[in-house]
């Protein structure tokens, strides 16, 4: 069982402007969660010209209410008392700036068992005449003096594994159990079938992924606010415009919702969603 | 910037992401990019987060993580 989120749109900025913001996205204002960034590993490829990096983010999130109710308590062990976690993300991007296009893919490292996300991205820097697709990377330049584009190719992928591993088990188990009665020739009382057992968890692997795929719903928007955000700083004051709002929105993510931020916000021409700061999706940036 | 998990590796994490920074926008996103100007600055930063990943019992998951990556990796580049 998965569950698949897949979207296409564009920014209205160059391709070098939006490889630049990727790196520098966080924080913004619809990244209050994100705690921490740090660069794993980073290798630049001369020959290609290809920038490979690995990042691992810590981020706040909270465990949806409907998806807690629908967990044993010794899944959530330790935690159960409360829903608020913080949950390691790894994130690696390729960038190939010769043939103008850049390659992500995010996922998180805890809670696979209950919930595995998996979200790529294909960013591609359109030229004039240029139809969609991948198949459209190209090293032309626009010629039609129309402001330049970059299309993103979006998609998520949701799978819960919940109760896997324990019914593989149980189904070891019971073949075990069978091969010692067979072996012993003995009449052994059929064990009750454990709660685990009746408890069938097919349906509430569908119910954890149709869950967190109405909250990625919810929260990619975001994420593309929150670049559009960081593109905005870097059209209007360069690098020193992104550094100088991060600055602001760390400083804003240690107070309440209320900050300065969001009226300078309301103020842009984009309808603007509901600023959350704690973390809406599983893996929303 | 952003901060590091680790807060004794903000300092030389500061030092690298300037720099990379710089080199990124001004050498990479050009395209005159000859090599990485940073990577003596990146290997101090990474020596620290190492530690702190360890001490934080994260490398193992992060290990096993990347493992997984790089199978997947192998499978999407085989020729189709």
């Amino acid at each position: 069982m998965v569950k698949f989120y897949a979207a296409s749109f564009s920014y209205d900025y160059s391709f070098p402007a939006v490889a630049l913001a990727y790196f520098l996205r966080y924080p913004n204002p619809y990244s209050t969660h994100v705690l921490s960034t740090d660069v794993v590993e980073r290798s630049f490829e001369p020959e290609t010209g290809r920038l490979h990096t690995i990042r691992l983010h810590l981020k706040r999130s909270k465990i949806p209410p409907a998806v807690l109710k629908l967990l044993p308590k010794s899944i959530l062990g330790a935690s159960s008392n409360g829903t608020s976690t913080e949950s390691y993300i790894l994130e690696k991007s390729t960038v190939d700036i010769k043939e103008g296009w850049m390659e992500t893919e995010s996922r998180n490292l805890e809670w696979t068992g209950v919930l595995s996300v998996i979200e790529k991205q294909t960013y591609w820097r359109q030229s004039a005449g240029q139809g969609q697709g991948l198949a459209s990377r190209s090293t032309t330049r626009r010629s039609d003096g129309q402001p330049d584009r970059t299309e993103v190719d979006s998609t998520v992928t949701l799978q819960s594994r919940l109760g896997e591993a324990r019914r593989k088990r149980k189904r070891r188990e019971a073949a075990d159990r069978a091969a010692a009665v067979a072996a012993e020739e003995t009449e052994e009382e059929i064990p009750k079938p454990s709660l685990w057992k009746t408890w069938s968890t097919g349906p509430v692997q569908r119910s954890i992924e149709l869950i967190a795929f109405r909250r990625t719903e919810g929260s990619q928007p975001k994420a593309k606010e929150g670049m559009k955000v960081v593109l905005e700083r870097l059209r209007q004051g360069g690098i020193v415009a992104v550094l100088d709002g991060m600055h602001k929105d760390h400083l804003e993510s240690g107070r309440g919702s209320h900050g300065p931020w969001k009226e300078q916000l309301s103020q842009g021409t984009d309808t603007m969603v509901t600023i959350q700061h704690e973390g809406d999706g599983f893996l929303d940036q | 910037m952003s901060s590091s998990l680790a807060s004794e590796c903000n300092e030389v994490k500061e030092r690298y992401d300037s720099c990379f920074l710089k080199w990124y926008s001004e050498k990479f996103l050009p395209g005159k990019a000859t090599k990485d100007e940073c990577e003596p600055l990146f290997r101090q930063y990474k020596q620290c987060l190492e530690k702190a990943l360890k001490e934080r019992g994260i490398d193992d998951m992060l290990a096993a993580a990347r493992e997984d990556n790089r199978e997947n990796d192998a499978e999407n580049m085989k020729p189709s």
